[in-house]
């Protein structure tokens, strides 16, 4: 058997059936029969949308697919339909790093702040490096101007922070960027922008601080008392 | 109909970045739509010589990629009516874009705005091939030196091989006093060696640095002799017919300029 043929993938959302444009449709629905005799017990009891990509189908042969497992594997199918959401991250390495780069907002984020993946980075970031990653960030350096952090979770940068940063890229209002020194050229948190405004301010030292969202807003505080 | 006007040097540092700004902004002062596009991918600088860095959402890689609309990467300038930009990426490269990409981009900004400059990056690989597929007319840049010289002429070869013809000559960066003492190149040494039509001379100024630091272009400077020039380019752009600044008399406009300048006048 072709393992190639029909691959099965279970997400947040449901079921995805990932199919091959090449195959005809009777081959497929064979291997998805045998696949449900050895897998479909895993599915048992449960209720979802299964999605399908690879490959266009006629509402007469979604029906069919939808009757087999629904039979094979004792589960209840709320609704079949063509996946259109993105084409397979995976496969193309270049995608998908144009997926971490420019974030979509999603329904269901990254939700890991407090006890997360989390990414160290160390040394300063400089103009023209990106540093995304799906989960926490930490910088333990400086990102200049030009040097990007996008993290789906929070960004803590151990430096001063004059670069753009990103924090809840993916969706998530309660993450927030920290730094000894918080001067970003834009700052971002989820889907709130903000830049500081245009008159420079000078400042001396390092002023630790907290960028996080309420309301929509930016706020920005000390996280140490003013007196160290 | 707009026109897509190419500003380009091959050496790097000679001012190109900074000419696209101060002229863009000129043309903008003069009421027409300019766009402002940074095709210098992972080296952008326009954004900060402009003031805009940190108003950046969309790039040039997003609309090209159709991550976004192009409207949406636009950034309206902060002081002037009519002025946009349109940045590059930082975090990518020169691949990202292929001149087809760019010379549909440079025919979408056409039928909107007046004016769209391009700046080009230093070099002739493939960001300057990005940079001048959409063109309608050059601007080469050079400084009075050998090598920025040596480099100039190499584009013009590339760009009447690429069917861009008669390219325009700014001169930048020029000390009347030393090309006075015979330490520098002169307007005409330059030209017999590339054979284009002239389209301006800027002084050497000070004000530049001070202007670039703080993101605002010098042509809106009434002080600044670099500024007047600038001033003079952008008529001369729309057409206009503008004297050149006499360099080799010192009656006149340059002895006032020397004078603006703090140079002696001799």
């Amino acid at each position: 058997m072709d393992e190639n043929i029909i691959s099965f993938k279970a997400t947040v959302n449901g079921l995805i059936l990932i199919m091959r444009d090449e195959d005809d449709f009777e081959t497929i629905y064979e291997h998805i029969a045998q696949k449900l005799e050895s897998s479909g017990r895993f599915f048992k009891g449960a209720s979802m949308t299964v999605k399908y990509r690879g490959k266009k189908l006629t509402p007469e042969q979604e029906q069919k697919i939808a009757v087999l497992i629904s039979k094979k594997a004792k589960m209840e199918i709320k609704g079949i339909e063509e996946d259109v959401s993105v084409s397979e991250p995976e496969s193309d390495p270049e995608s998908s790093q144009k997926a971490v780069n420019k974030p979509k907002m999603k329904l269901l984020f990254f939700k890991g702040l407090e006890e997360g993946l989390t990414k160290f980075h160390k040394g300063t970031v400089r103009s023209g490096r990106l540093i995304s990653f799906d989960g926490n960030v930490v910088i333990i350096g400086d990102v200049n101007p030009g040097g990007e952090v996008i993290a789906t979770g929070n960004v803590v940068v151990m430096g001063s922070l004059r670069g753009m940063v990103h924090a809840g890229a993916d969706g998530n209002k309660e993450a927030i960027v920290a730094a000894l020194s918080l001067q970003p050229t834009q700052l971002r948190i989820a889907d709130v922008i903000t830049r500081p405004p245009d008159t420079k301010e000078d400042r001396q030292g390092f002023i630790p601080e907290l960028a996080f969202v309420k309301d929509d807003l930016v706020y920005i505080d000390r996280f140490l008392p003013q007196h160290m | 109909m707009g026109e897509v006007i190419v500003i380009t040097s091959g050496k790097g540092g000679v001012g190109k970045t900074t000419t696209t700004a101060n002229i863009g902004t000129g043309l903008a002062l003069a009421g027409q739509k300019v766009v402002l596009v940074d095709t210098d991918i992972g080296l952008r600088n326009l954004d900060v010589v402009m003031g805009l860095e940190n108003r950046i959402v969309y790039d040039l890689v997003d609309v090209v990629e159709g991550f976004c609309r192009v409207k949406q990467a636009l950034i309206k300038d902060k002081r002037y009516e009519g002025l946009y930009l349109l940045p590059a990426a930082q975090t990518r490269d020169k691949t990202s874009v292929n001149p087809q990409q760019m010379m549909k981009l440079c025919q979408e900004l056409k039928e909107e705005y007046d004016y769209i400059l391009v700046d080009c990056p230093a070099g002739i690989e493939q960001g300057f091939k990005n940079a001048i597929a959409g063109a309608d007319r050059a601007i080469v840049i050079t400084t009075p030196e050998v090598s920025a010289v040596r480099d100039a002429d190499r584009i013009v070869g590339l760009l009447e091989a690429n069917e861009l013809r008669n390219p325009k000559l700014l001169i930048n960066r020029m000390r009347i006093d030393m090309v006075k003492r015979g330490d520098m190149m002169s307007i005409d040494d330059i030209i017999d060696i590339l054979a284009i039509g002239l389209i301006g001379v800027v002084p050497d100024d000070e004000r530049i640095v001070v202007s670039t630091n703080r993101g605002e272009p010098v042509i809106n400077d009434e002080k600044s002799g670099a500024g007047q020039a600038y001033r003079n380019i952008v008529r001369r752009i729309k057409g206009e017919e503008v004297p050149f600044m006499s360099f080799d008399n010192d009656q006149g406009f340059m002895i006032k300029l020397k004078k603006l300048l703090g140079l002696k006048a001799d």
